[in-house]
């Protein structure tokens, strides 16, 4: 676990995204730190898929993004990805036609897990036991929360150094969010850096080691997780 | 009258043109895939696979054995010069998909001038594999080198086949056709995939254009005709699939060849496109995805 001293895994100045000429992210800074879970929320629109697609260079952005001590700012969506910074995209982004095996096994195409593929397929098994089960099925043929599984194991199999969710309980059972974001919770126990891009959900925050509160495309707020008492006391950030 | 000789003449006949058509099919299916680009220089790499191993086989006096399997990088480099000095520099700057489509014909058109300039219009053409021939089958003529076409078919498609599932550059290949984004996020260089699908795609017309000049002639505009064919065999086949694209581009071929025989000669390129317009009305995501009963990707 982070506290407030540990060292900045990831610090973004000023990162700053339009769609033509909407400016979507307004410029945006904020830090994740070695070890943290960092929870960013708001409502439908606030941008948060935009910051995180803006921080992945999915989408243009401008602004300086320092990861793990390197200027990462002029790097492109692969090379980000080399250097641990892994994403799970809304929706999931699954290889749809491609079984779980295929897509798990993509997840380590860095190569950045030095003790190879079998391992990697036996930590995600050990997380996610289901999707051994599902080992040959076809991705697309999984059920909601075996995808999001999927998505998060998939991510794993890149050893992240830092690991993006975007909205990952999106249409999930409660049961199957709250197990999720546990699990989610679990890893960061063991030292992964997380942010944790969702709209509303309470176990999130409880997760959290710090908040960021973001809407109309800025940040808003940001608070460290003891201050949040419950997800109610966060209603005046979506009262506009 | 039409007798059975001949209608079965024409099939094989058909058969041959036809998996030539399959093989240029695949390779618009291959960039297709992995860019959403349909290149309509396909045509140009069947054209120069032809023209390049007549130039090394007359020009440098090789066998053509060498010249024929030192034709395919070469024209796989072309391919790879395309994707660098045309597409990739308009996909950077984010230009449209179908700005990008008519560079390609632009691309078709500069490279058969400069066919004309350096190699001259003269057609050309140079000897069978396997020379002798043809064997007959009761008066039906089958030349050997439709067994060349049947076996390097079958085994551009058995390679394909490995290559996309048993490798890392193909498995990535793949999860570019389906999720570009997703891809680049895992860490896969989505440009370098757009390279190589370039390269595979103009190996396989080059592949093509090696194999079918034997049988007919090679000239700088015989890229049209193939290239318009193959567009065809991978639009019946559903513009996924290499087998689909295969498939599409025999059932081409043979629908063509009876058409000759029916109709005349004239009839050709009628029934070519006929079939076109046939397949798009009634199965728009193509005959063999149509029949899978999943016609909508993911
Ligand atoms: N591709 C796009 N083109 C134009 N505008 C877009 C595009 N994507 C998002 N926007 C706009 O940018 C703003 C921020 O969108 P974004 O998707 O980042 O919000 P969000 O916080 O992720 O919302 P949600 O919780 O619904 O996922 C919205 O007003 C949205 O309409
Ligand atoms: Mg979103």
């Amino acid at each position: 676990m982070a506290d407030a001293n540990s060292p900045a895994l990831l610090s973004a100045e000023g990162l700053s995204s339009f769609y033509g000429r909407m400016h979507a992210l307004k410029p945006t800074s904020f830090t994740v730190r070695q070890g943290e879970l960092v929870t960013m929320l708001g409502p439908n629109g606030a941008g948060k898929s935009t910051l995180l697609r803006a921080l992945m260079r999915l989408n243009k952005a401008e602004g300086t993004v320092v990861f793990d001590g390197h200027d990462v700012s002029k790097l492109s969506t692969h090379e980000l990805a080399e250097l641990g910074m892994i994403m799970v995209q809304e929706g999931r982004g699954l290889f749809g036609q491609m079984s779980v095996r295929e897509n798990l096994v993509l997840g380590a195409y860095t190569g950045r897990s030095g003790s190879g593929i079998d391992s990697s397929l036996d930590r995600v098994f050990t997380l996610f036991p289901r999707l051994k089960e599902r080992f040959n099925q076809i991705s697309s043929s999984l059920s909601g929360g075996e995808q999001q599984m999927l998505a998060i194991g998939r991510a794993l199999m890149a050893e992240p150094k830092l690991l993006m969710l975007d909205e990952p309980s999106l249409g999930l059972a409660p049961r199957v969010a709250y197990e999720i974001l546990t699990t989610l919770g679990n890893l960061n126990k063991q030292g992964l850096g997380i942010l944790l891009v969702e709209q509303k959900a309470p176990l999130a925050l409880k997760l959290a080691q710090r908040v960021y509160v973001l809407s109309l495309g800025r940040i808003v707020a940001e608070l460290p997780a003891k201050e949040i008492k419950s997800h109610h006391d966060l209603a005046q950030y979506y009262l506009h | 009258m039409i007798d059975l000789t001949q209608i079965l003449q024409s099939l094989v006949n058909g058969v041959g043109v036809g998996l030539i058509y399959g093989l240029v099919g695949i390779g618009f299916c291959v960039i297709y895939n992995a860019s959403g680009i349909v290149n309509f220089a396909q045509g140009v790499f069947v054209m120069l696979g032809g023209m390049v191993c007549h130039t090394l086989l007359t020009r440098l006096g090789m066998p053509l054995i060498v010249a024929a399997i030192l034709s395919v990088p070469v024209v796989a480099g072309i391919g790879m010069i395309i994707e660098i000095c045309v597409v990739r520099p308009m996909w950077n700057r984010g230009a449209a998909l179908f700005a990008i489509i008519l560079a390609t014909i632009a691309t078709q058109i500069m490279i058969e001038r400069i066919t004309i300039l350096t190699l001259g219009d003269q057609p050309r053409t140079f000897e069978e594999f396997t020379l002798g021939g043809p064997l007959k089958i009761a008066n039906i003529a089958i030349s050997y080198q439709l067994f060349w076409i049947l076996g390097c078919g079958a085994l551009m498609v058995f390679l394909l086949f490995l290559f996309f599932t048993k490798t890392k550059a193909g498995r990535a290949l793949r999860a570019c056709s389906q999720n570009r984004e997703a891809a680049a996020l895992l860490g896969i260089p989505v440009h370098h995939m757009l390279l190589l699908s370039f390269a595979l795609s103009a190996g396989l017309g080059a592949v093509a254009g090696i194999l079918v000049t034997p049988t007919q002639y090679t000239a700088f505009n015989v890229g049209t005709p193939f290239g318009v064919n193959g567009f065809i065999a991978a639009i019946i086949g559903g513009f996924g699939s290499a087998g689909g694209a295969l498939a599409g581009g025999v059932l081409l071929g043979v629908a063509q060849a009876a058409a000759i025989v029916v109709f005349g000669a004239g009839f050709k390129n009628v029934a070519a496109l006929s079939m076109l317009l046939v397949v798009l009305l009634m199965f728009p995501q193509g005959i063999f995805s149509a029949f899978k009963g999943s016609g909508k990707g993911h």
